[in-house]
């Protein structure tokens, strides 16, 4: 029992473990090898975290916020160059810089696609992110395909990944903080609402354009912040990596795993399906395998963990301990239930469906 | 009710980060178990075998021409071992896929330099690695000799690190220029149209030889950049076409796009006595796809060919031919530019007679020439070949040789065809 | 630029948009009756590409010959994939999870395609994939004007299966609405099955036609499932006439702005000039309705 509805104090404390062991693993496990990877898996949480609390909370998939981790990168290496700033703390600065920059940007574009139904808003998404990369390519201050370097951050060999890790870190903490606001807030039931089914939410008196638009926006930020650490950490950008065509599908991805729709589940997804990644590419020798293999991974967690594996693993373990009518509280994508209750019968439906067929 | 939703949606977070985190701890300490094992930077006379590093493209965008390095690297290695070693010991090399991303070919950089403490390091494929590559290794003092990276970009970042032992890659269509400059006026072509692709490989390639065959009187009749995303380049050669330019030059990255162009020439009938493409020509992609007959006439620069005479490429060439069989033809300039590099990092290894990498930059850096398949290497303070030569090549005999063909003064080119033959159907 | 270069450039985007309407023809028949985004069909594409290679080259049989075996093993795979995956989607967050399973679907045929292929770039090669028609003056790539007319038999083949069979009835109420057809008889799981397999046959043909006119290799898909994904919204979802007109309209904005302007930017108008569309008209150039709101 105690596992599953532990204490108010026990949450407390793993909690505090959580980021105990965020703070403390550079430290304990200084491979420079390994400190890259986590913080590459810490950026992906992070980038994770805010792609879901909009596109897992609304249900409308952005696969335009390439454009905003592409904004961060450029922001921060276009002014850092453009000051001459040579490397070290200073630049982290320019950081929240990167954040602004993305989140002005998400205005417009998701004042434009959002006027759009679910279907068309991917389509418009896939079509502005390839307009913001065909920019970034042919603009005269872009340095178009030659790419920006940035000056060397000049720290230590021995511990160089350490501001990058910490500050993603920090980022990542300030992206779980809000949205586990958000989710908690007035705000997010709208969004849920929104997601199970929009025309209802906008009869019920929810503001939906400016919700939606709120939310968009909100997840740009640290993904644009993060955009600008990652351009810091490798050094130089090109166009075609800034915004990278698959970084969306890959988001997606690991939010879907861990569970879409959870604040868990995309940090969790984030880091072993990165981890994962990046220890495979580094020891599996038949790569193309390694496509086969993921893929049907994938179809499997499709097929037999619909709602991803966060969730799934919950509820087997709810219906283990509590046997009977107890796993309402579990329901998948939690949510809506209890502010708009016409929308819970909706949520609970995939889970009859998943099973059935 | 309240309650217990705030409750579970509380727990979600502790129940859930603090296993993930292990998990990572776990994932990762395996990692770092294995970093301690091997470490060989001793040159003693114990001669363990050494491990040289490289990331190349094995898979996405890069794979082919990653894969045609991971040949030539190895054969290198073989040669070596052969040969009895480097300072003694054998050596093999350890070579991990970057997938073409810049964000792995650092991290296996990284991996390489500190867990696997490989005592040296060679190039990935492509320009727009080279350079976060050579940002790591520059890191930790490592001198980063490699054969592929040599976009104008590279070299102007101030990295100290980096040796490119092919030629720069702006240098690409001067021979092609000078061979049209040298023509006396009756009989040189007074028009010519550029297409480019926007790429830090391409597009270089274009003003350094525009620039010289303007000077000699060639009128620019179209000269565009076009975008990787195009989905039809029909309007743009029928345009070529249609300006009836008597030389074409098209500079891509991709052999795909070359293809597409001559294709649709062969089908407007439009036969420049010039056709020259910077990347894929020499291929069996190309040759197959627009027709072996096609081919012939058609251009490309290049700084090696498997017909090239010198010892070193000799050897080369039949080491080829006994590990990976097949024919010459379809031994790729790739290979080669990887066994340079190889070529390279060994004699500056065997002349400091030690792995310290701080010697081996100097030396590197010290002017000395070095000889290599490809021919002399000699670089300069930003790493530059400054003894590359571009060479000439052109599909002759109905598009069955691929031969040599400039510079005109060298004793190997045969004669061009020129003006080009007009294609087959 | 001359007058002449103009028209050419219009004519060869009319030729070549039949090649992308073959292309997209299938996915938004998906698109419109299984209330889904289809990613895998950029890879079906090519993965039928490769089918018509590998007859080619290992049996000697010609690219339209091979159509008789790719359009029928193309359907049957297109049948799987729906029994298998597709057909476990729920209603509820659709859109998402239709884009992970057929991702999902998309990278293993890529390692399929990769183990067996390899990485180099492949081309279908016929007698006729570099000879062209003088007509007018001008040269017509025989190519593209079979790709053109295959692209328009196959328009009017669907329209044929959508308003004259039975089967179309069903399709077209399972458009309008999945449930309210389901409630008047219609099996819409059957519907289902068939539509995709129908879509994806069409593919067959597509990547015959995409892989006589340009190389490919497994990674070519992503560049194209872009494109598809925006032909079929700008024609309006499972209009496929507007798949037709939308392929054209694509390809007839970028040639006109790589002749009259340059090539740097004509993508870059495309999208714009996409996104315009759609904030003006949602529905697409030819969609009879809003997407049903989910």
């Amino acid at each position: 029992m105690s596992l599953v509805n532990p204490t108010k104090s026990t949450k407390r404390i793993g909690l505090l473990l959580a980021v105990i062991v965020l703070v403390a693993f550079p430290l304990i496990f200084n491979n420079p090898t390994v400190t890259t990877i986590a913080t590459y898996c810490v950026m992906y949480m992070a980038i994770a975290t805010a792609w879901n609390s909009f596109s897992g909370f609304t249900g409308y998939v952005s696969l335009g916020h390439a454009i905003f981790f592409g904004t961060g990168a450029y922001t921060l290496s276009l002014i850092s160059t453009g000051l001459n700033m040579s490397g070290g703390f200073p630049v982290f600065a320019l950081v929240p810089v990167a954040g602004i920059a993305a989140g002005a940007l998400a205005i417009p574009i998701g004042f434009v696609a959002l006027r759009t139904k679910r279907h068309t808003f991917v389509v418009i998404t896939i079509a502005a992110f390839f307009i913001f990369q065909l920019l970034a390519e042919n603009l005269g201050f872009t340095k178009g395909s030659e790419g920006v370097t940035l000056a060397p951050g000049g720290f230590a060999a021995s511990d160089y990944n350490n501001p990058f890790y910490y500050a993603s870190a920090v980022i990542l903490i300030l992206t779980v903080f809000l949205v586990w606001h958000i989710k908690r807030s007035r705000f997010g039931l709208q969004l849920f609402a929104i997601r199970d089914e929009e025309s209802r939410a906008r009869s019920l008196g929810v503001k939906v354009d400016r919700v939606k638009l709120v939310s968009f926006v909100l997840s740009a930020i640290p993904v644009g912040m993060i955009g600008a650490i990652w351009a810091y950490f490798i050094g130089q950008i090109y166009p075609q990596f800034a915004f990278a065509a698959s970084f969306d599908v890959t988001v997606a991805l690991m939010c879907f795993f861990g569970g879409l729709g959870t604040l868990a589940g995309p940090v969790f997804g984030a880091l072993v399906l990165e981890a994962l990644q990046r220890y495979l590419v580094l020891s599996l020798t038949i790569q193309n395998l390694y496509l086969i293999i993921y893929g049907l991974l994938f179809l499997a967690v499709i097929v037999l963990l619909p709602e991803g594996v966060l969730p799934s693993i919950k509820k087997q373990i709810s219906k283990r301990l509590l046997p009977t009518g107890a796993d309402v509280s579990f329901n998948s994508p939690d949510s809506a239930t209890s502010g708009i209750p016409q929308a819970s019968a909706a949520n609970k439906e995939p889970v009859k469906e998943g099973k059935a067929l | 009710m309240k309650s217990l939703f705030k409750r579970s949606k509380q727990r979600r977070i502790g129940f859930v980060i603090v296993p993930a985190a292990a998990l990572l701890l776990a994932a990762c300490g395996s990692g770092s178990s294995n970093a301690s094992s091997s470490s060989a930077t001793s040159t003693t006379a114990s001669a363990k075998p050494i491990q040289i590093g490289a990331s190349l493209s094995l898979t996405g965008d890069f794979a082919a021409n990653g894969k045609s390095f991971q040949r030539g690297y190895a054969i290198w290695a073989e040669q070596v071992n052969k040969n009895g070693g480097l300072l003694g010991h054998k050596v093999s090399m350890k070579i991990l896929d970057d997938a073409s991303s810049p964000t792995q070919v650092a991290t296996n950089y990284q991996d390489l330099i500190t867990s696997d403490h490989v005592p040296l390091i060679v190039g990935p494929f492509s320009s727009l690695l080279t350079v976060p590559a050579a940002t790591v290794a520059a890191r930790y003092g490592y001198a980063m000799v490699e054969g592929a990276g040599g976009a104008p970009g590279v070299f102007t970042h101030g990295l100290k690190n980096v040796f490119d032992v092919s030629y720069p890659v702006k240098d690409g269509l001067l021979p092609v220029a000078n061979w049209i400059k040298s023509m006396p006026a009756g009989k040189r072509p007074t028009t010519a149209a550029y297409v480019t692709s926007n790429n830090i490989f391409a597009q270089p390639q274009i003003a350094p030889a525009q620039a010289i065959m303007q000077a000699a009187g060639v009128k620019t009749v179209y000269n565009q950049v076009f975008q990787s995303e195009t989905t039809d380049f029909t309007p743009l050669a029928d345009a070529i076409a249609a300006t009836h330019a008597q030389v074409a030059i098209i500079s891509t990255t991709s052999v795909s796009k070359v293809i597409a162009f001559v294709k649709d020439f062969i089908t407007q009938h439009y036969n420049p006595e010039i056709l020259v493409g910077t990347n894929g020509v020499n291929q069996t992609a190309f040759t197959s796809a627009i027709g072996t007959c096609n081919a012939n006439g058609i251009i490309q620069p290049n700084g090696w060919y498997a017909g090239y005479d010198n010892t070193l490429s000799h050897q080369f060439v039949k080491a080829y031919l006994a590990k990976y069989g097949g024919t010459t033809s379809q031994i790729t300039a790739s290979s080669a530019e990887a066994y340079g590099v190889g070529e390279v990092l060994a004699d500056a290894v065997n002349a400091t007679k030690s792995f310290n990498q701080a010697k081996i930059l100097k030396y590197l850096h010290s002017g000395v020439t070095f000889q290599t398949l490809q021919g002399p290497v000699k670089f300069n303070s930003k790493g530059e070949n400054v003894d590359g030569v571009v060479l000439g090549f052109q599909w002759q005999s109905k598009g069955t040789k691929y031969v040599q063909i400039l510079p005109a003064s060298d004793k190997q080119s045969v004669a061009p065809l020129f003006p080009k033959p007009a294609f087959c159907s | 630029m001359s007058a002449g270069t103009l028209e050419m450039a219009i004519l060869d985007g009319i030729l070549t948009g039949g090649v992308y309407a073959l292309m997209a023809a299938g996915l938004t028949l998906i698109f419109g009756v299984l209330d889904m985004i289809n990613i895998a069909q950029g890879i079906f594409v090519i993965l039928g590409a490769y089918a018509s290679y590998s007859l080619e080259h290992s049996f000697g049989i010609g690219l339209f010959e091979g159509l008789i075996i790719t359009i029928p093993a193309m359907f049957l795979l297109g049948a799987f994939i729906e029994w298998a995956f597709i057909r476990r989607l729920g209603e509820y967050n659709r859109v998402s999870m239709s884009i992970l399973v057929t991702y999902a679907v998309t990278i293993v045929i890529e390692g399929v395609l990769l183990l067996h292929f390899g990485s180099n770039y492949r081309s279908l090669t016929a007698s006729y994939v570099t000879q062209s028609f003088h007509v007018f003056g001008n040269y017509l790539p025989k190519i593209y004007l079979y790709g053109f007319l295959l692209a328009l038999a196959s328009v009017l083949v669907l329209y044929f299966i959508l308003y004259k069979t039975r089967l179309g009835v069903s399709v077209r109420a399972a458009m309008d609405n999945r449930f309210a057809a389901q409630l008047v008889g219609v099996e819409v799981k059957r519907v289902s099955t068939l539509t995709f397999a129908i879509g994806v046959a069409v593919t067959a043909v597509g990547g015959m036609v995409f892989g006589a006119v340009q190389p490919f290799t497994p990674n070519s898909s992503y560049d194209l499932i872009s494109r598809l994904l925006t032909i079929v919204v700008l024609g309006g979802l499972g209009s496929v006439g507007g798949a037709l007109v939308g392929a054209l309209v694509m390809v007839v904005v970028e040639d006109i702005i790589s002749v009259a302007w340059t090539p740097t930017w004509a993508t870059l108008i495309y999208f714009a000039v996409l996104v315009i569309v759609l904030l003006l008209k949602p529905q697409g150039l030819f969609g009879q309705r809003e997407v049903r709101a989910q």
